[in-house]
């Protein structure tokens, strides 16, 4: 029986409560029910034809790429309206991690201010034809496929090491910190296999992505004589000769002639990784260079060198110690010879793994001759500083090469050969020259050490003024990271770098550690102000 | 492939090609029509549900384990509406149900101001006594709902009957107050009944479409889809003042100056009348008013049109020819007619258009309201808001009687006045009108038109209760009481998309901890304030759409012919109307017979005079700000679509605000810089973004971003009440 409406307006009677509770239970326990829609309207007939196959039918080749072909997206940049789709496909389709995403979209601009362009572009991994990630793995964990020159990672064969990150000039590969791998699109090869279209391509409401094949050497040649054929605003296109191929995508032809097309967010600012294990690794080995260096120097001149060499045998180990940490599976390290072929990080991995005993070996028997044990030593002490020294400097200078090499080799150009160089080489002489004064107190390593710092720092002083430049320059990106978000580290270097000089004089052992900290600075620099090649983003 | 292992000796040995990591990955078949799945999500069972956000209404196929929990889903290929496809939030309809800040347990707020977990008995005492001694104190109309149309219809028609029936409430509106009000007003002055008359395929059919203040290829690319498979190479014309996505896909885009759109309506209407481009017979077997509308629109000569639309001649010669010379011309409008200060009469000098053309019940034709929400239509028909459920009017003894006799109710339940509007409840809760308020599924404090007024009156109300998903919107955050609801996927019912098409959603997941559908949420309601009584035959959401059912009984809406969902969900889905023996083709579209629904069976021509714009830019405020969706990936205020990662990734995370170059260079601004944009309310930062898509002048900022609609200015259509969204002045400064 309804309450008469006026008794409503007073408080709700006790009464009315009483079947509350079971009320409440039974709902809660209801809602938990899932039986419903599988009883009633699930599908439980097995149906082994895809129900889009006559959707996708046209957008895959029939038969699998003949001798020098191989498979590639094709993407109609008109026919995409941006809707994003695909992202979203690829991602469930392929049971990625929440956060996970192989396919990635982002807005080429063209035009000009009064018909202005905006296309979406949609790219995922484009199966190049020299994949930078597989020439750069130390453990070749990348395969191109011989038949459809998919570009597979393995991911039971991956050591998270991410130089593959660094090598893909298209921000393709992704690192799981969770896994401590990368992984990365395959083309769906498993669907392609069995004649279904990837993800993407079924998932376009406009049927804007298609696998086509193309000839290898076609795609060669046109990466040759078009280096900025790709697409305005990526890397050089003979770099890994990418074999995506954007139909109708705006190039400066259609623009007027003030403007190219550019990315979205050419303007944006990113702060790339710190990858600190690196920075320690880096520093420290190269503090060990310039150990070796100021040892030899001090040998020359009849000066202790003992020490220098112990420190910077201790250095080396250490700085390989650190870069260990940099890697998500670092027991499955031992294998990281296998791409010394092709991978400066697989021949950087040799060479120091070899410096390192060949310093041990060397400073342990320098050190033996100081202990009463020294007539076990079989050669002498002279013979051995004379012959042993400057071995071990040819292969720290190598091995500080392979480092130089592995950061150019990305073709950033915050890391280009010239400027890794100078910077490599010149942490190596500050060191030595402040290591060797500490150790032996000759006057000229303070020379040593105070011309190159000027050196080092004049030259960062006057990239800094391209911060003064637009920020759609890469290099003046740069510069902007680090007068902007990065300005308290940029501050850092020069700071240190100023007390270093100035203490080195007077506390010696206190000037070495101000100038390995700025250093240190100038490296982590070198990795987050770093701007990375990429396809357009949001 | 295989031969080429024994070539290479490193293979085997030292190159792993399997193993855990590579088994993550690997695909099966997944049967059910899928083709390969994620191994390790190999579905079960799979079933059917139509998609929570938008209006498009495309079927999702969820796959179901033993257990028959939601794993993952695809877009059904044999639906109608989307023909195996979805847009990134579809994709990830799943996501938000497993975010961590869902509703668990009711939250209320203690002495100290906490929100702290209670028991559900607890709540709903709290609910009932503070509401009941609110309308005991101050009358019961001083206790009012907020509904939405983001939840069923057989919710929806709970919650209206519920509140205004059993509880005694007089006010109650919705959020499609923001969507979609200014098209219900158009439709039902013009047609005599809220009827949007197309069907999807009338994309396909068009030789021309013009988009007006529509956006499809971000707001609805489903539906932009279907343009795109249209084989007559139609012509296409967007009338934005922004160059959209879509613009940019168009054959014409005809770039006007804001808010000048209905004298440009009303120019075109002359001008076509000029090209003797008139369908004079359907004008005078259908329509009324033509010869008033003839002599109106000959005021609005070019020369005038031109100079406040800011158009080149040429742009709109070649409009207007291409819309004379089509045979099958549709009109689509959506939010950027819908939100503006005289937007209903803008929507029906479309209809007018339409009709002096005579492009109306044949296919590919139409003046076609693109809907904004998964269920907007549904909540026009049976939310018990703006009209009776069933599309009655409160104000009519007939309708009232017929009601409470389908509902046996008694008839003195059904309240005798209309609902105040959305913005004269907001004006209620400032006046003391107003002293609770209970929010069903929507962010007012995000959403709502000049935001910060909305959260200063707040503080006015004695009692807000937030039903969400969520505990963290900016609504749910602000409430006294926060009752958790299971949201899409957790429960089952029926949407109506935008073509009147009836679809099943089904129940595909559980709810975390306590969390109740709004269905059961609004049994305890009606249990704990002592009006069960009233909801004897409203045990289920199917119960409850066999009462909507007969509700639509001899309404334009019918559809009684459909036999429950088990049906529904094997057809693929019912447009309205559907009466017993009604065809069963899957796309049917109304006036085929020329009959609307006025008593005379005649359409109106109904216009206005302009008016100028409620905040024109000065000195001082010298932009335009314009707002609307940024992108396909967001929903609204995000309370969902910013639960998942992969359409997180597609974003600008950070606001950000669209401005031509020109007027960049002119204040010597970069891309990228941050900026305050300040209106008359409030200020925001952003980043600035230099696009040419933007005229001099104009700017554009996403509403889907918390502070934005602190700047926009409370200016409502006369007719509908909708909000003005797209105008207001501010400035911008480094």
């Amino acid at each position: 029986m309804l309450a008469p409406a006026t008794s409503q307006l007073s408080s709700v009677s006790d009464e009315l409560w009483v079947d509350g509770p079971n009320l409440v239970e039974q709902l809660v326990s209801d809602q938990q029910q899932l039986q419903t829609a599988v009883a009633r309207f699930a599908e439980w007939h097995d149906r082994d034809v895809p129900e889009l196959e006559s959707h996708y039918r046209k957008l895959i080749p029939l038969e699998k790429p003949g001798p020098g072909e191989q498979f590639a997206f094709e993407v109609d940049v008109e026919a995409c309206s941006g809707c994003k789709a695909c992202v979203s496909a690829c991602h469930s389709m392929n049971g990625l991690d929440d956060h996970e995403t192989w396919r990635d979209v982002g807005n080429l601009v063209g035009g000009n201010e009064w018909d202005p362009i905006v296309q979406t572009i949609t790219s995922a991994c484009h199966h190049c034809a020299e994949p930078g990630c597989m020439d750069g793995c130390p453990v070749l964990a990348y395969d191109k496929d011989e038949v459809t020159g998919i570009v597979r990672h393995l991911d039971d064969q991956c050591i998270g090491c991410q130089y593959c990150v660094l090598k893909c000039p298209y921000d393709v590969p992704k690192y799981s910190e969770s896994r401590g791998i990368v992984r990365k699109c395959d083309m769906c090869h498993e669907r392609l296999s069995v004649g279904e279209a990837p993800a993407c391509v079924q998932a376009c409401p406009n049927e804007a992505i298609r696998i086509i094949k193309v000839d290898q050497d076609e795609v060669k040649s046109a990466a040759t004589s078009h280096p900025d054929g790709f697409m305005a605003g990526t890397a050089d296109y003979s770099y890994t000769i990418p074999t995506t191929r954007f139909l109708k995508a705006v190039t400066p032809a259609d623009s007027s002639e003030s403007k190219a097309p550019e990315f979205a967010d050419v303007s944006r600012l990113r702060v790339e990784p710190s990858h600190f294990p690196l920075v320690v690794m880096l520093v420290l080995t190269q503090a060990a260079a310039g150990c070796f260096v100021a040892a030899q120097m001090a040998w020359l001149k009849g000066l202790e060198v003992v020490w220098l060499l112990a420190a910077g045998t201790a250095l080396a180990g250490l700085g390989i110690q650190a870069a260990m940490l940099h890697l998500g599976r670092p027991m499955k390290a031992w294998r990281a010879f296998l791409g010394w072929r092709k991978s400066w990080l697989s021949r950087e991995i040799i060479s120091f793994g070899a410096l390192v005993p060949m310093a041990i070996a060397l400073s342990g028997l320098a050190l033996l001759e100081m202990t009463a044990w020294s007539e076990w030593v079989p050669v002498a002490e002279w013979k051995l500083m004379s012959y042993g020294l400057p071995w071990l400097l040819v292969l720290a200078f190598a091995s500080v090469w392979t480092s130089v090499m592995v950061y150019a080799d990305t073709q950033r150009p915050f890391w280009s050969l010239p400027r890794t160089t100078f910077k490599f080489y010149g942490t190596i002489l500050v060191l030595a020259g402040a290591a060797g004064l500490a150790a032996t107190g000759y006057t000229p390593f303070m020379v040593l050490a105070l011309v190159s710092l000027g050196v080092k720092l004049a030259a960062e002083w006057v990239f800094l003024h391209r911060r003064n430049q637009s920020r759609k320059g890469m290099l003046n990106q740069s510069a902007h990271l680090m007068w902007g978000p990065l300005r308290a580290v940029t501050a850092a270097r020069f700071a240190l770098a100023v007390m270093g000089a100035v203490l080195l004089p007077v506390q010696p052992w206190a000037g070495v550690a101000c100038l390995v900290l700025s250093e240190g600075c100038e490296r982590y620099l070198f990795f987050r102000a770093v701007v990375a090649w990429r396809m357009p983003g949001v | 492939m295989s031969g080429t292992i024994h070539l290479d000796p490193i293979r085997p040995v030292l190159r792993e090609w399997d193993g855990p990591l590579t088994r993550d990955l690997v695909q099966s078949p997944g049967n059910f029509g899928l083709g390969k799945v994620p191994a390790r999500w190999k579905p079960a069972s799979v079933t059917k549900s139509i998609c929570g956000f938008c209006s498009t209404g495309c079927s999702l196929k969820v796959h179901l384990d033993e257990a028959g929990q939601a794993i993952n889903l695809s877009p059904d290929p044999a639906y109608p509406v989307n023909l195996g496809m979805a847009c990134p939030k579809g994709w990830e309809a799943l996501s938000p149900l497993a975010a961590d800040d869902r509703a668990t347990q009711p939250l209320l707020r203690n002495e100290v101001g906490e929100l702290v977990p209670v028991k559900w008995v607890k709540a709903m005492v709290e609910f009932s006594r503070r509401f009941k001694a609110i309308q005991a104190q101050y009358g019961r109309e001083s206790v009012a709902f907020i509904s939405t149309g983001q939840i069923v219809s057989e919710e929806m028609a709970f919650l209206g009957a519920l509140a205004k029936f059993g509880m005694g409430m007089l006010h109650g509106d919705g959020n499609t107050r923001q969507c979609m009000a200014t098209a219900v007003t158009a439709y039902k002055e013009s047609f005599g009944f809220d009827a949007p008359p197309y069907t999807y395929a009338d994309f396909e059919s068009s030789d021309v479409l013009v988009f007006i203040g529509a956006n499809p290829c971000i707001a609805h690319p489903i539906m932009w889809q279907r343009v795109l498979r249209n084989p007559h190479q139609p012509e296409i014309i967007v009338v934005d003042p922004r160059k959209t996505e879509t613009a940019m896909a168009a054959t014409q885009h005809v770039g006007l100056a804001p808010k000048s759109d209905l004298t440009l309506m009303y120019g075109m209407a002359r001008a076509l009348y000029e090209r003797g481009a008139v369908d004079r017979e359907f004008i005078a077997a259908h329509t009324r008013d033509f010869a008033e509308f003839e002599q109106f629109v000959s005021g609005f000569d070019r020369q005038r049109v031109l100079k406040a639309s800011g158009l080149d001649g040429a742009v709109f010669d070649r409009m207007v020819d291409t819309i004379a010379q089509g045979k099958r011309v549709s009109f689509w409008w959506t939010m950027g007619v819908n939100q503006g200060y005289e937007a209903t009469r803008t929507a029906q000098a479309i209809i007018n258009l339409a009709l002096m053309t005579g492009n109306m019940g044949r296919p590919g034709t139409g003046a076609n309201s693109i809907t904004g929400q998964c269920n907007a239509m549904g909540s026009r028909l049976f939310s018990n808001t703006t009209s009776l459920m069933g599309g009655y009017q409160f104000t009519n003894p007939e309708h009232r009687a017929h009601v409470a006799d389908i509902l046996n109710i008694p008839e003195e339940r059904i309240p005798d006045r209309n609902s105040l509007a959305y913005d004269q409840i907001i004006d209620g809760i400032e006046s003391g009108k107003i002293r609770g308020l209970w929010v069903i599924a929507t962010n007012t404090a995000h959403s709502w038109i000049n935001q910060k007024r909305f959260r200063r009156l707040r503080e006015k109300l004695e009692f807000l209760v937030v039903q969400d998903m969520f505990t963290t919107t900016d609504t749910a955050a602000m409430a006294d009481l926060v009752l958790p609801a299971a949201g899409w996927g957790e429960k089952e019912g029926t949407f109506i998309n935008s073509e009147r098409r009836i679809g099943v959603v089904q129940q595909v997941s559980r709810a975390p901890g306590q969390a109740l559908s709004d269905f059961r949420i609004f049994q305890l309601v009606a249990h704990y304030w002592g009006c069960e009584e009233l909801f004897k035959a409203w045990k289920s959401p199917e119960a409850v759409f066999e009462i909507l059912k007969k509700l639509s009984v001899g309404q334009p809406c019918d559809f009684s012919g459909l036999t429950g969902y088990d049906k529904l969900q094997k057809s693929g889905g019912t447009q309205w109307p559907y009466r017993r023996g009604d065809s069963s083709a899957r796309e049917r579209r109304l006036f085929e017979d020329g009959q609307f629904y006025h008593a005379d069976g005649r359409a109106r021509f109904i216009f206005e005079e302009p008016r100028e714009a409620p905040e024109p830019t000065c000195d001082e405020y010298p932009f335009c700000l314009l707002t609307g969706r940024g992108s396909s990936s967001q929903w609204h205020t995000q309370t969902r679509t910013g639960k998942s990662d992969v359409l997180n990734k597609l974003i600008r995370r950070e606001a950000y605000v669209e401005m031509n170059p020109l007027d960049a260079k002119r204040l010597g601004l970069e891309s990228e810089a941050m900026v305050t944009v300040a209106s008359r309310r409030g200020s925001m930062q952003a980043r600035l973004v230099v696009t040419a898509t933007v005229s001099p002048g104009q700017v554009f900022i996403p509403m889907h971003y918390v502070k934005t609609n602190q700047l926009t200015l409370s200016q409502f259509d006369p007719y509908s009440r909708q909000p003005s969204y797209k105008f207001c002045a501010i400035r911008i400064c480094a």
